[in-house]
Order: structure tokens, then C-alpha cells, then sequence
């Protein structure tokens, strides 16, 4: 998959999301990635949000220093919600990176509940997505979409347009190249500012 | 918390997939820095372990936070690499200085080597069959007619044609020219296709 690779920028900020977790060993001099501790190292036990780049990476080791939990959107009770109605929650509030972020956590989830609510909630989704970008009016009532499905929205949007040019015309006319354009864009407002 | 400078840094240049920034030195140096100091902590608790073991947890921690600053640069650097390649394709080997001054001198470097190896690699092209090279960044879109009506968009100056004839390409003028002749100017944002 392209978005997991090592370099790609997506998946960094997807990564940079925060997880909660439990310690289970001692952490000396850690103290400070709990900003409510006062000591200088922390303890086993403890329950922290820290991103999910370091959850992962301290999960891995062997033993694991660290168990993760579910955050709360992957939870029982928002699972029943996306069950029953995933087209109608806010996913940009909710989830930035909704699926991507699943498919890292998914591993955590002992009953194995999580991967399917993935599938049932992109499943739902996407048949608004698609048969929204088809009559382009709508996209703008959707519930806020979460990263990867505004990517997806606004692919589908220039696709719908070169299609209904093409079909007008059945030409395409020589345009400035896409960087120089929104270079140029970008001088003009910043011209305005000035 | 760890490598938080470094999120600043990639979230600024995701914020203009298509346009590139200003090279950000500074914020480099500091990322650098924290790591150096991440490096020399981990390198004191790691001759430590012998007397506490338990310090060995610590130092996996914060070798993970240099791991992870390591991955947000390169990844920082390799997206900035991926648009230099389009600059070349879209704005032809001779960068306009306002966008020159956005790369640093060691992205300026890998751009005119980039741009070297793309032309000899395009004069390569077709030699044994007698041709003396093509322009891959000609025709992108097939070419639907032989001449084109174009409106020049900025003050370009003097623009020769292959059958000799020299045009005043200026701000509002309109021309009907080759295809062959303008597209790459339409390319590069001097004249507008009219249709």
C-alpha cells in the first residue's frame, strides 16, 4: 500500500495521532510525558495518551513495554453508532485519519470487532461519496469527511469536470502546467497582502 | 514531547501539495539539535546499564524518538525532491528566480543534475534509428491541429520561430503560431490558449 510507506507524509501525520496506553514497566527520567506527574521517572501503571509512532514502536519490543488501548471512536459505543448510521457522524471531529489510524489499532482489539466496523463503515461511506460526487452539488451537505475521503471527493470532483468537458468539446486546450499556475496564484495573494 | 518540531515542519509543506516553500533551514537546525541531545542523553544512560538496568527502557524510548525524527526529515526531503522533478517537467530547465531562491544550494545542485541527466537522456533518444533526439516534455496532450490561436498573457519579448520570422510576444497581444512553437510557453503560463 502506498500510504504506509516509509517516506510517505500521510502516514507520518497519521502515526502522529495519539493512542491510549498503559505502562507496564518503570520508565527512569520518562516522567515528563505525563504532564500531570511530578516525578522524574515514570511508573508501571500508568495510563497515557502518547502517539501512536511511540506506541507502536514501544509495543514491539520484546518483552512489550507498553499495552495499548482502543481509543474511543473504535470503542462499543461508537462502533453501535457507525453500525447503525455511518453517513450521519461528523468524521472530520471525530477522526482526522478514521481508517487509517483502524488499521494500526486493529491489532490491539481482542474480539476482532474492529476491522469489521472498518469495512462496514467505509462500505456505507463510500456509496454517499460516489453517488454524491456524481450529482456535484451535494458534497458540500455531507457530514464533514475524514481526510482520505476529501482526497477521494475531490479527485472524483476533477475527474467529474475533465469528463464533462471532454464530452462538451471532445477536445482538451493546452493549459498552464499545474505548479506554475498555483505558483502564480500564490504570488498574486501574496501581492494583495502586501 | 518528541518530535513535535518536526510535525510543524512536514504540516507547513503538506499545506501546499502543489506549490513548493521556502526551504526551511532553521527549523533543520533545531530538529538536528534536539536529536543531538537525544543522542548524548542516550549515549550517558547507555553506559549507565551496567550499574541499572532498568535505564535500558529509557534508552529504547528515546532511541524510537530518534528514529522517528530521522523518518520526518528524510520523508521532508524526499517530498520536496519529488516536486524540484516536477519544477524541471513544468517550468523547463531555467528556473525563474523567484522560485530559485526557495531551494537551497543543495537542492539548486541535485535540480541542475537532474535537468543535465533529462537532456542527455533525451538527446539519447531515437539515435539509432537517425533521429537527433525528442523532447519527452513536448506533447503531453496529443496534438489536436497544426496551428493555434494564443493570447500572451505577460511581457515576454522576442520570440523566433523556426522559419526565421521573429514575434513580439506582448502583454494582450494575440497570435495564431504552431503548435510545436508555443506549447511549451503555454505550459510555462506566458501565453493562454484560446478556444
Amino acid at each position: 500500500m502506498e500510504n504506509t510507506s516509509y517516506l510517505s507524509i500521510q502516514d507520518i501525520l497519521v502515526t502522529n495521532e495519539k493512542v491510549p496506553c498503559k505502562f507496564l514497566h518503570d520508565l527512569p527520567k520518562m516522567g515528563f510525558l505525563d504532564p500531570s506527574a511530578t516525578e522524574e521517572d515514570l511508573k508501571a501503571g500508568t495510563h497515557l495518551d502518547i502517539p501512536l509512532w511511540l506506541a507502536e514502536s514501544l509495543y514491539s519490543r520484546r518483552p512489550p513495554l507498553i499495552s495499548v488501548e482502543l481509543p474511543k471512536i473504535y470503542k462499543e459505543s461508537y462502533r453501535e453508532i457507525l453500525g447503525a448510521d455511518a453517513c450521519t457522524v461528523d468524521m472530520h471531529k471525530l477522526g482526522k485519519y478514521f481508517y487509517e489510524m483502524g488499521c494500526y489499532v486493529a491489532k490491539h482489539d481482542i474480539k476482532g470487532e474492529v476491522s469489521a466496523t472498518l469495512m462496514n463503515t467505509f462500505r456505507q461511506r463510500f456509496r454517499m461519496l460516489l453517488s454524491a460526487s456524481v450529482s456535484n452539488d451535494s458534497i458540500s451537505s455531507m457530514q464533514p469527511l475524514s481526510e482520505s475521503e476529501r482526497v477521494q471527493a475531490a479527485a472524483a470532483a476533477t475527474t467529474e469536470r475533465a469528463l464533462a468537458m471532454w464530452l462538451q468539446r471532445g477536445e482538451s486546450p493546452l493549459t498552464a502546467a499545474n505548479m506554475v499556475a498555483n505558483h502564480r496564484k500564490r504570488k498574486r495573494a501574496e501581492m494583495e497582502m502586501l | 514531547m518528541f518530535a513535535e518540531k518536526v510535525i510543524e515542519l512536514l504540516k507547513e509543506s503538506e499545506r501546499n501539495p502543489d506549490t513548493i516553500d521556502q526551504f526551511n533551514d532553521d527549523k533543520i537546525r533545531q530538529i538536528l539539535e534536539e536529536m543531538d541531545l537525544l543522542f548524548k542523553m542516550n549515549m550517558n544512560d547507555a553506559n549507565a546499564t551496567t550499574e541499572n538496568r532498568s535505564l535500558w527502557t529509557t534508552v529504547q524510548v528515546r532511541h524510537s524518538a530518534l528514529e522517528r525524527n530521522k523518518r520526518c526529515l528524510l520523508a521532508y526531503l524526499c517530498s520536496r525532491m519529488n516536486k524540484i522533478k516536477t519544477l524541471r517537467w513544468e517550468f523547463g530547465s531555467i528556473l525563474p528566480a523567484d522560485i530559485r531562491e526557495l531551494l537551497s544550494d543543495e537542492e539548486y545542485e541535485w535540480f541542475s543534475k537532474y535537468s543535465t541527466n533529462l537532456a542527455s537522456y533525451m538527446r539519447s533518444l531515437g539515435q539509432d534509428i537517425g533521429y537527433s533526439g525528442i523532447d519527452l516534455t513536448e506533447n503531453l496532450k496529443p496534438p489536436k491541429s497544426l496551428y493555434i490561436e494564443v493570447l500572451c498573457v505577460l511581457d515576454y519579448g522576442k520570440l523566433e520561430l523556426e522559419d526565421g520570422d521573429v514575434i513580439m510576444l506582448k502583454k494582450n497581444s494575440r497570435h495564431f503560431l504552431p503548435t510545436s512553437e508555443c506549447q511549451t510557453l503555454i505550459r510555462q503560463g506566458v501565453l493562454k490558449q484560446i478556444t
